[in-house]
C-alpha cells in the first residue's frame, strides 16, 4: 500500500492546517459578523466608514488573513468532502486545479478590493 | 437447539415408464404446488398454534442469487413465540426451525465473542445474539449488513473487511521481543490505555455504519484503524513497527478519512471507543511529523 | 464475486431517520460550510464595487450595499447567514475537542448544545438584523 513516503506527509498537513486555520476563523468570523451588524449596521455601511476602517492597519491585515484563510478553509473543505464521496483519477485532478485556480481568483481579487477600500486602489 | 422439523413430503419418486413429456412436466408442476401448499399448511400450523401467545414479528430479508425465483430481494414475514430474554438471533433460529430451513444466516457463539452474527436490526448494525427482543419495536426489521456484498439472505461477503484488517499488519514483530525473555511484560498502565482496543471481535459492525467507508470503500475504517491503535500503543511494539505502522494510517486512505460521525463508535458491541482512538492516531501522526521538522 | 444488488440509497441517506446526534453533526457542518464558502464568493463580487469606488465615485459602492439591506429579503437571508455561521462556528468549537480527544462521551450533548445556542444567537439576533425595515 505505501506507494510514497517522506517525513513530510501532505494528507497530514492538510488535516493540521484545516484545523488551525479554523481556530483562527472562529475568532475572526464572529468579530466581523460582531463589527458589520451589531457595532455598525450593515445597512449604514457606506464608502467612507469602509474606508475608514480599512485605512487602519491592524484591520487592514487581519482582513487580508482573514480572506485568504476563509479561502484555504473552504476551499479545501469542499475538496475533502468531494474526495469523501470517493471523486479519484483524472476526475480529483481537474477539480483540485479547478478549485485552486478559483481560490487564486478569489484571493487576488480580494486583495484588489482590499487594496480598493483603502482608497489606494492597485491595478 | 436448532432442531430440524422434517417436511412431511409424500416421498414418490419413482418414474412411470411411458409417460409422456408434457405428463411429466404436470406432474412435476403439480408436486410444486403441493409442496408449496404443504409449505403454506406448515406456516399456518404454526401460526395457528402461537395464537394466545405473546409474539413478536420478523421482516427477513431474503435473497438467494443462485435459486430461479429467489433472485429479486425481498422481506418474508415470520411470527415468532416471544420469551423473556430472548435475542434476535434466538428468533431467527426459531423462525428458521420452524418456518423455512433455507433461512440462511451466520452464528456460532451466541454470547458476543466469535463476531458472526452483525446484522443490520431495525435500522442500525448491532449482533443478532447481543440484542434483546424485548428493546425493540415491533415488527422487527432484520437485514444483512449494509455496504457489503450479500451473498444469500442474511450472509454478506466479509473479505473486503478481512483485507483491510490484514492491510494494518496486526501483530507484532518478533524482532521486537528482547533476547533471553521467558514472557514479555507490559506495564499495568499501558495495559489499561489499550484494553478497549483489544477487545474487537471483527464483527464489522462498524465499517458497515461509516459513511465514509461506503463512498469509497479505500478507506481503511473503523475496525483496521482501531487494530493498528492496539498494536502502536502497545509499549512492547519496536519503534521502526510503530514508524510502519505510523506510515500505512498516515496514508490518504488512513486515519485522515475519519470524519468523526461516530457511526461506529455507536454501533460497536463491544463498547471500543472507535472515534477516540482514531482522533488519537491522528494527533500521534501529526507529532510524528513534527519531529521531522 | 457474485454481484449483488444495489441497495441504492436506502444504505446512505435513505437511513436519514435512523441517523444520530454525529451523524446530524456532520451533514449540518457539510451544509454549513457549502454554504459560507459559496457565500464568500459572493461577498467579494459585491464588494467589488469598491473599485470603480476608489476611482472617484463613492456613491457606487454605498448604494449598491445599501440598495441590498433595503431589500426586506436580503434582510431574512442575512438572518440565514447568521444562523449557518454561528452553527459553523459552535460545531467548529466541538469538533476541535474532539480532534484533541476531549469529551468525546459527550459529544452528542454538545451537538445538540450547539443547536440550541445557535437558535437562541439567532431569535436574540432578528431586531438587530431588521432594524429599519420594519
Amino acid at each position: 500500500m505505501a506507494e510514497h513516503y517522506s517525513s513530510f506527509s501532505r494528507h497530514g498537513t492538510g488535516w493540521l492546517l484545516q484545523r488551525l486555520t479554523a481556530v483562527f476563523l472562529i475568532g475572526v468570523l464572529a468579530f466581523h459578523f460582531m463589527l458589520l451588524h451589531f457595532v455598525n449596521h450593515a445597512a449604514d455601511v457606506t464608502f467612507m466608514g469602509t474606508q475608514m476602517r480599512m485605512q487602519q492597519l491592524g484591520y487592514f491585515v487581519t482582513m487580508i488573513a482573514f480572506l485568504v484563510t476563509a479561502t484555504f478553509h473552504g476551499v479545501n473543505g469542499v475538496y475533502n468532502a468531494l474526495v469523501n464521496q470517493g471523486l479519484a483519477g483524472t476526475q480529483r485532478t481537474v477539480v483540485k486545479w479547478s478549485l485552486v485556480a478559483a481560490s487564486v481568483a478569489l484571493v487576488l481579487q480580494g486583495i484588489r478590493v482590499a487594496f480598493a477600500m483603502t482608497g489606494s486602489p492597485i491595478l | 437447539m436448532s432442531t430440524q422439523i422434517q417436511e412431511q413430503e409424500s416421498e414418490q419418486e419413482e418414474q412411470q415408464q411411458g409417460e409422456s413429456v408434457p405428463a411429466q412436466q404436470q406432474r412435476r408442476m403439480d408436486q410444486k404446488r403441493e409442496r408449496a401448499a404443504d409449505e403454506e399448511r406448515q406456516r399456518e400450523r404454526v401460526e395457528s398454534s402461537l395464537d394466545d401467545e405473546d409474539t413478536r414479528t420478523l421482516k427477513v430479508f431474503r435473497y438467494d442469487p443462485e435459486v430461479e425465483g429467489k433472485k429479486d430481494p425481498r422481506f418474508d414475514e415470520f411470527v415468532v413465540p416471544f420469551r423473556k430474554g430472548m435475542t434476535v438471533l434466538d428468533a431467527l433460529m426459531w423462525a428458521r426451525d420452524h418456518y423455512d430451513s433455507s433461512l440462511t444466516f451466520r452464528h456460532s457463539c451466541r454470547q458476543a465473542i466469535c463476531g458472526s452474527d452483525a446484522l443490520f436490526v431495525n435500522g442500525s448494525q448491532r449482533l443478532g445474539c447481543k440484542t434483546q427482543l424485548a428493546d425493540l419495536q415491533n415488527p422487527v426489521r432484520i437485514e444483512p449488513l449494509p455496504h457489503q456484498e450479500v451473498v444469500k439472505d442474511l450472509v454478506v461477503d466479509m473479505q473486503h473487511f478481512y483485507d483491510q484488517m490484514d492491510a494494518v499488519q496486526p501483530y507484532f514483530n518478533d524482532d521486537d521481543v528482547p533476547d533471553g525473555l521467558e514472557e514479555q511484560r507490559q506495564t499495568r498502565e499501558n495495559r489499561e490505555k489499550i484494553k478497549m482496543s483489544t477487545r474487537c471481535i471483527w464483527c464489522g459492525a462498524c465499517m458497515s455504519s461509516c459513511n465514509i467507508a461506503a463512498g469509497d470503500n479505500e478507506y481503511l475504517g473503523p475496525a483496521a484503524i482501531n487494530k493498528a491503535y492496539r498494536f502502536a500503543m502497545d509499549d512492547r511494539e519496536g519503534e521502526a513497527m510503530k514508524q510502519e505502522r505510523l506510515e500505512i494510517l498516515e496514508q490518504e486512505n488512513g486515519v485522515w478519512r475519519c470524519q468523526t460521525q461516530f457511526s461506529c463508535t455507536e454501533v460497536c458491541p463491544k463498547d471500543i471507543p472507535l472515534t477516540d482512538h482514531i482522533q488519537e492516531l491522528k494527533r500521534e501522526a501529526v507529532k510524528n511529523n513534527l519531529k521531522f521538522w | 464475486m457474485s454481484q449483488s444488488y444495489d441497495r441504492g440509497l436506502v444504505e446512505d441517506f435513505g437511513r436519514w431517520r435512523d441517523f444520530s446526534a454525529g451523524m446530524w453533526a456532520w451533514v449540518f457542518h457539510k451544509f454549513t460550510g457549502w454554504v459560507l464558502i459559496g457565500y464568500l464568493f459572493t461577498h467579494i463580487a459585491v464588494l467589488s464595487t469598491a473599485i470603480p469606488a476608489a476611482g472617484g465615485d463613492p456613491s457606487i459602492y454605498t448604494n449598491t450595499l445599501q440598495g441590498l439591506e433595503d431589500l426586506l429579503v436580503v434582510r431574512f437571508l442575512e438572518v440565514g447567514l447568521l444562523a449557518v455561521a454561528v452553527f459553523h462556528i459552535l460545531n467548529g468549537i466541538r469538533l476541535l475537542f474532539v480532534d484533541l480527544g476531549v469529551g468525546l462521551t459527550a459529544q452528542d450533548k454538545s451537538f445538540y448544545a450547539s443547536l440550541v445556542l445557535t437558535g437562541a444567537i439567532v431569535v436574540a439576533s432578528i431586531p438587530t438584523f431588521l432594524v429599519g425595515q420594519l
